[in-house]
Formats: C-alpha cells, structure tokens, sequence
C-alpha cells in the first residue's frame, strides 16, 4: 500500500479537523476520512456515556486509524433496512452481499403463484445477516400472511451468539409488520452451530424442513417467535443461499484489503486448509476434485442435490470462479444425469435455470451470456461476478 | 359526432383535398378500401401491444401499463370497427355474385351503407391514430383581447367573452373569471350594453377542455354597423382569442407524495434511471471491508445526476438520492411546461396579426351570418351563436373535424414519407 502524501494529513487538519488527519491512515482520503468522522460522531451523539464526547470522539477515532474496520469500531453494519451488530471473530457484512439478498427477496416476494409459505436454509450464516434482510424484506411485500421458516448454520460459535443476538435485536423491528405478529402468519428463524461438512447436517436440515416427522413436538427448535399450531416447513426449501469462505491462500495474502487480512476472521474467509484439517476432514475434502476455494461450492451442491432446493444461491469471489462453479453445477448434474438414466429422474437434477449474478443483479438482463460446457448462461446486473443462481421453478 | 349530416355536407369543401378522402372516395366505388399500409401496419402493432397489455393488467396491475393500454384503447376499438366493416363489404361483394336475383337485391341494398360505415370506420381510425395534443386533457384558459383601432373591437370582445361563458354555462363547465377589464375608455357602453373590454381571461376548469377550445384561438371578425353609426355604414374590426393550457398551480394537486402516479410531475419510470454504487476498484465482496454506502443515479432521458453518501446505509442513502432526484425532475417539468406554454402564447400573437388573411371566422350582423373560415361551415342565426347556443356548438365541433382532417394528413404524409424511406433503405 502506498504511503499517504504528507499534505494530505495537512488537508485533513485544515480542511475538516485533527481528528479526520487521525482517520487518513484507514481511510486513505479527504472524501471518506470526512464521512467516517461524521458517522463517529453520530454514533457517538446518539448513544450515551459517562465519558465526554469529545473523547469518546478521539477515543473511536485513533481505534479506527489503526485500522480496526469501522463496523467493529462502532459496532454495527446497516444492511438494507436493518441494522447488523458487528464483533471482532465474525465476518463484518458486505455491500454485495446486501445487493442480491434484496434482490432474492424479491424475486421470491413476486413468484407467481404467490407461496403459501417458505422455507429458507442459510449455510454459513456468520452475522444472520441473511436471513434477517430476507425475512424483513419479505414480510413487507407478501400480502396474505405468510408463514416464513429460516434456519442459518455457521462452525463459529462466536458467530451463532452473535447471529442470535441480531435476531433479538432486529425483532422489533420485525414484529412492527402488522402480520408478522398475527398467528396467522408467524416467522421461525433459528441458528444452530454446525460444519457444513459434517455428515450429520442433511439429516438435521430435513429435521428442519420438517420436524414433525422426526420427533412428535416441534418444540426447542430455537429461538424466534413460533407457533405451536402451524404447518410444518414445507419438505422442499424454496432457497439455500450461502455466502461461504471463498478466498485462495494466496488471494488471502495478496488481495485482500489490510483491514480484512488483519481484523476478520480467517475461517470466514479462506476454505480451511487441508494441513489444518484432521485426517476425516482432510478425507472428505479429497473426495471434491475441485480447486481447494471452491471445495465449499462442492460441498454445498451435494446438499442441494439431497435437499433440492427450488432455487439456490452461492456468493463468490468475481467472474472466474463464478464460472468455474457454473461448471460444477452442470458436470454434476450430467453426472446425476448418467447415474438415472435408468430411472428416469433426469428432470429432478437439473435446474432448468442457472444465472451468474452480478454485484448489482437488480440492473436485470442486460442480453449478456456466457456459454459454459456448452450451455448458455444468463448473466444479470452490473459489476464483477458476484454469485450464481439455481432454480428448479 | 363525425357522422352528423351537416358536418359532412359542411366540411365537404375542406376535406376535397385530404388524402385521406381520396382513399375513402376509391373504397366507396368499386375498388377495396383500403389505408395507406403503413398506418393500417401502426394501427396493427397497437392493437397488439394493446391485447397484450390487458393481458398482463389482469394478471397483475401496473399503473404505467394500465395508462398505456387507456391511450392505445380507442385504436383497437377503431381498428377492429373498421376491420368488420370490410369484412361486411366483402361478404356483400360475394353475395352480389349469387345467383339468386332476389339475394343479389338485398346486398345492392345494403351495399350503400356499408360502404358508409366503412369510410366512417377508416376515418375514425384514421383520428385515433394521430396523437393526442399533450394538453389535451387539460382545463384551458381563454384570453380575449381587442384587436388595434376603435372601441367597435372592445365592445366585439366583450361579445366573444359573454359568448364563451354562456356556451360554457349551457354545456355545464365550471368557469372561473381570471380577468375582465374595460378599456379606461369613457366608460361608454355598446348598443347591447357591453363594456369597452380592455382583455378577459376565462378558465375553463373542466378537464379536456384545452381540446374542446383549442380551435377558438385565432382573430375572429366583426363586420356590423356600429351603435355609433350615423351614416349607418358596416365596419370592420377584429378580436384576438388564445387558448392556452391551464396548469394546476404548483404545490396543490403536485406534491412529492404524488411520485407513484404517472400523471404526477415526480414520477419517474424506473427503467430509465441508472443506479450506481461507488464501490471499492479490486475484487470487492470479502476481499475489502470499507462501508461502500455511496450511490449515485442518473436519469437517462434528460442526464440529471444525484450522488448521496451521507448515510452509512446504501439503503438510506438510496432512498434520498430518489427523493433528490423526484425533486429535480419535477421542477425541470414544471419549467418546461412553463417555457411551453410561454412559447405558444408568443407563437399564437406572432402569426395572428390583424389582418385580414388570417381570420378564422366572421360574425357578420347585417347578413345573420357566422362563417368559420377553416371548416368552411356558415351558419345563420347569429344571435344563437353570441348566447353561445347550440349554433355555436356546431360552429366549434366543424372546427374539431377540420383540426383532426388536418392532422390525420400529416400523419398520412409522415407515415409515407418513412415507409419511402423504409423502401429506399431495403432497395439498397
Ligand atoms: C464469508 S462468511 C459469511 C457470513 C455471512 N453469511 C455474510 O454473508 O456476511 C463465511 C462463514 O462461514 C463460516 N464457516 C466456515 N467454515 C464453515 C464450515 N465448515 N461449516 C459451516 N460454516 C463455516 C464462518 O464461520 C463464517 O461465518
């Protein structure tokens, strides 16, 4: 990173305050160090102390000059209409994470015909930030009472407290949807701490989707506001969504900003190595013939192939790993293909719609296609390549 | 109303030498009716978008969808007049080859009709397809002023602006009097007690009204002997009406919460706004973890841009750069508007200039008689026109018939003037 010319320091003094020169190191101009220092002192304006604020002002500050992201310094991400508490150990929520959540919630707000009720599985769930944008933004556009099942797994247990806490701290604003508190149309979102390679998780996913099968009182399945008396999820989720690690080692070390390499969690971001793993693991992981950023990819479409989600869809790291996992997708599905040919099931494997997305996918069609193992893809919105997008209906 | 006898007996003259007549005089003989191609070719394509509209409306409603499908609604109904009607003539046709004699009587009875009703059809989807006025749906305001030379002319203008209101108050529009006032003349009086009018300005507050008036604007003549007459000679003189679109005024029916109806001065059709985020250059998602809250939207047709990045929410800031956006466009419009209807009133005082080529109509006392230059309509029972009775009406709806012969031939000589073009392109 190149050093920051001493002038700038100077501007900042002079033209916004000391404290902006203090932000410069993080934020590397006027424009942003002038902005984040608005936002300190709002936050410090809107939340009280015993300490002065000015201080506090100067404490926030030289925090976020040495680099701390800001979201840790203040504690909080706004994402789309909701608020996200942010802690050190769990990923900070992205901006094109929030841009296609939006997006897949209205897409599922505006299916035709209109869904009696949804079920949603988030794998790798970090903040919840996720499902909270998906429920929130659902529960605005769906007209009738609609009953909404979500359930987020993450590894961390750093990241399930705090996914926990931002349900209980976004529930308010939940609940001031007029049928989100009618019991008519209760919401269910949980979380619960699990590796997604874990033989166990599709068992407890499908006793997720439907618990009444598996034990007699789905009661204790978390937290959230529930129902006793409701239907079931249905046993087909509507969307599996993940945004898992996706980064390479190298990548790790060359492109990512300083503040991520240094303040977010590794586990978040680069597919545990295979040295880290134990033997099982590192088993497991071996049976995907696949770069070792994409092995989340792999893993996560074999659940999708057991679940059959009607639409899936994975975040990644720009264009070309956007098409390698298009190319996943297909070769499994023709290796599916070949494995039923005798039974006939070809239609259940294939998604008859398969999409890169990119950063903003809400920009729609613009005619672009990419042709991938002989097949043309669609590709939606503008920017770098930010996820693809499955879907069976 | 196209259908009246006297209109056609009236307008006759003027449209002997529409284009569109010469079509409609070919299909009432022997040859098939028929449009020029290319506007049958528009009136197809409507009809179309329009069928496939009303589809989508049912299964779900668009406010932008559903104004459109209004707009283009009187075409499909015309075209589809106009395709039965031909269908009517052709199987009249075959039945006048039928061997029975008595069959072939039936059809050379009906022949003539239908034949009628096919030259109203074409014309009536002729009207449909030439655009709307944009103010056409607007209440209007009409100006009247005297035109140069004596108090005969003001006395005249009282007349028109009296005339005006009483045709107005029979056909049951709401007016309001904006202005009326004399000439600081002498404060004599006319031989029917009107005042010397310095200018009047009358709204006209139904909607539509803009269309209804729109063909009043121009000179009117007065040819009468005046009150003050010794040697009872007939003078001329001449009275100046605009017609010009009534704006609601800003900040009652126009408001930003309004943004969500087409009609409103804030609406923007979001498919033509550019959003962008200022995102960080590199690869962006894990990769970088700096707030990108900034947004920036541009609107295409007109390139207003507005940036915000206040907040720290995208969101947040999204919805002020809408608002900011809504804002500007609004007051653009209404600027435009402002500029359009100042344009048209200095268009209208440039070529109506009092002289005597440019009248439009003349109200001659001595003869009862009111000619209306343009349709070429001269009716009597001048007194029934000045209480702007029925006379009056059909003086206005001859002037409507012109008015739309007129732009149905420029649409006629625009559609072939591209469908030449469109040829000369595919030749080469
Ligand atoms: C890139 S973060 C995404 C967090 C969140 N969904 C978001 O979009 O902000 C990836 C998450 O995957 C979790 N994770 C890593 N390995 C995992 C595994 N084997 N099973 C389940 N979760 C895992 C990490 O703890 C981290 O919270």
């Amino acid at each position: 990173m190149p050093r920051l010319r001493p002038s700038l320091f100077w501007r900042a003094r002079r033209e916004i305050s000391p404290m902006a020169a203090k932000l410069l190191p993080a934020c590397r101009d006027l424009e942003s160090a002038a902005n984040e220092l608005r936002w300190i002192r709002e936050y410090v304006r809107d939340t009280k102390s015993p300490i002065p604020d000015e201080l506090r002002v100067w404490q926030l500050a030289e925090k976020r000059g040495r680099g701390i992201p800001l979201q840790y310094v203040l504690g909080t991400q706004p994402f789309g209409d909701i608020e996200i508490k942010c802690r050190p150990g769990v990923l900070i929520p992205r901006p094109e994470t929030e841009a296609y959540t939006l997006h897949l919630a209205s897409l599922l707000s505006q299916s035709s015909p209109p869904p009696t009720s949804l079920s949603i599985l988030d794998l790798c769930t970090g903040t919840g930030c996720i499902p909270l944008l998906l429920l929130h933004s659902l529960l605005i556009p769906l007209r009738a009472p609609t009953p909404i099942f979500l359930h987020g797994v993450d590894i961390s247990p750093a990241a399930i407290r705090l996914a926990r806490a931002n349900l209980t701290h976004n529930t308010p604003a939940l609940n001031r949807f007029p049928h989100a508190s009618s019991s008519s149309c209760p919401y269910n979102l949980t979380f619960s701490q699990f590796d997604i390679f874990s033989p166990s998780l599709i068992t407890h996913l499908q006793h997720f989707l439907n618990p009444q099968i598996h034990t007699p009182t789905p009661t204790g399945t978390g937290t959230g506001t529930q129902d006793q008396n409701t239907e079931p999820p249905t046993k087909i989720p509507d969307l599996l969504v993940s945004n898992p690690p996706y980064i390479s080692p190298r990548d790790f070390n060359s492109a990512t900003a300083r503040a991520v390499r240094n303040h977010e969690p590794r586990l978040a971001l680069v597919p545990q190595q295979q040295e880290g793993l134990s033997p099982i693991h590192r088993y497991r992981h071996d049976r995907y013939n696949c770069r070792p950023e994409d092995v989340f990819y792999a893993r996560i479409l074999e659940i999708a192939s057991v679940l059959k989600p009607k639409r899936v869809l994975v975040e990644v790291g720009g264009w070309e790993q956007a098409l390698r996992v298009v190319r996943l997708v297909l070769e499994n599905s023709t290796a599916a293909t070949s494995r039923n040919n005798d039974g006939g099931h070809k239609s259940q494997e294939e998604y008859n719609l398969v999409e890169v997305w990119r950063d903003e996918p809400s920009a729609g069609d613009k005619g672009e296609r990419v042709e991938v193992a002989g097949r043309e893809v669609v590709v939606q919105g503008e920017g770098r390549g930010r996820a693809v997008y499955l879907s069976r209906v | 109303m196209l259908a009246a006898p006297w209109v056609c007996r009236s307008c006759a003259r003027s449209l002997r030498h529409a284009s569109i007549f010469q079509f409609v005089r070919r299909a009432s003989t022997e040859t098939p009716v028929r449009l020029p191609p290319a506007l049958l070719e528009r009136a197809r394509r409507l009809t179309a978008e329009h069928d496939q509209l009303t589809s989508t409306l049912e299964k779900d409603f668009d406010a932008k969808k559903a104004k459109r499908a209004g707009e283009i609604s009187r075409i499909a109904d015309a075209l589809r007049q106009f395709e039965k009607a031909k269908a009517a003539l052709s199987e009249l046709h075959g039945l006048l080859e039928s061997d029975d004699a008595e069959m072939r009587e039936l059809a050379r009875d009906d022949l003539e009709a239908t034949n009628a009703q096919l030259v109203e059809s074409s014309h009536n989807l002729s009207a449909a397809l030439t655009p709307k006025h944009p103010f056409a749906d607007m209440p209007c305001l009409l100006e009247i002023r005297p035109g140069p030379g004596g108090t005969e002319g003001r006395f005249f203008a009282d007349t028109l602006f009296h005339m005006y209101k009483a045709y107005c108050s029979n056909k049951g529009y709401r007016t309001r009097v904006v202005q009326y006032e004399a000439s600081d003349s002498d404060g004599q009086t006319g031989s029917e007690g009107e005042i010397a009018l310095q200018e009047a300005v009358l709204e006209v507050q139904e909607p539509g009204a803009y269309a209804i008036f729109r063909g009043e604007a121009g000179m009117h003549r007065v040819q009468r002997v005046p009150a003050t007459e010794a040697k009872g000679r007939t003078h001329t003189s001449a009275v100046a009406v605009w017609v010009l679109p009534s704006f609601p005024e800003n900040g009652t029916s126009e408001s930003e919460a309004d943004w969500e109806n087409p009609e409103s001065d804030f609406y923007i059709d979001p498919t033509e706004v550019r959003s962008e985020t200022m995102r960080a250059r590199g690869a962006g998602g894990q990769h970088v973890n700096k707030t990108e809250s900034a947004i920036r939207l541009t609107h295409i047709p007109t390139g207003t841009t507005v940036s915000m990045q206040d907040s720290r929410s995208q969101q947040r800031n999204r919805e002020y750069a809408w608002r900011l956006l809504r804002s500007r466009i609004a007051q653009q419009r209404r600027e435009a508007r402002e500029e359009m209807a100042r344009q048209m009133r200095s268009s209208v005082l440039a070529n109506s200039q009092i002289t005597r080529g440019d009248k439009i109509r003349t109200y001659q006392y001595q003869q009862d008689r009111c000619t209306d230059h343009r349709s070429g309509l001269d009716a009597h029972n001048l007194p029934d026109v000045l209480r702007g009775g029925e006379t009056l009406g059909k003086i206005m709806d001859s002037v409507q018939t012109w008015l739309i012969n007129k732009d149905i031939e420029a649409l006629i000589s625009e559609e072939e003037a591209s469908a030449a073009v469109a040829s000369r392109e595919k030749g080469k």
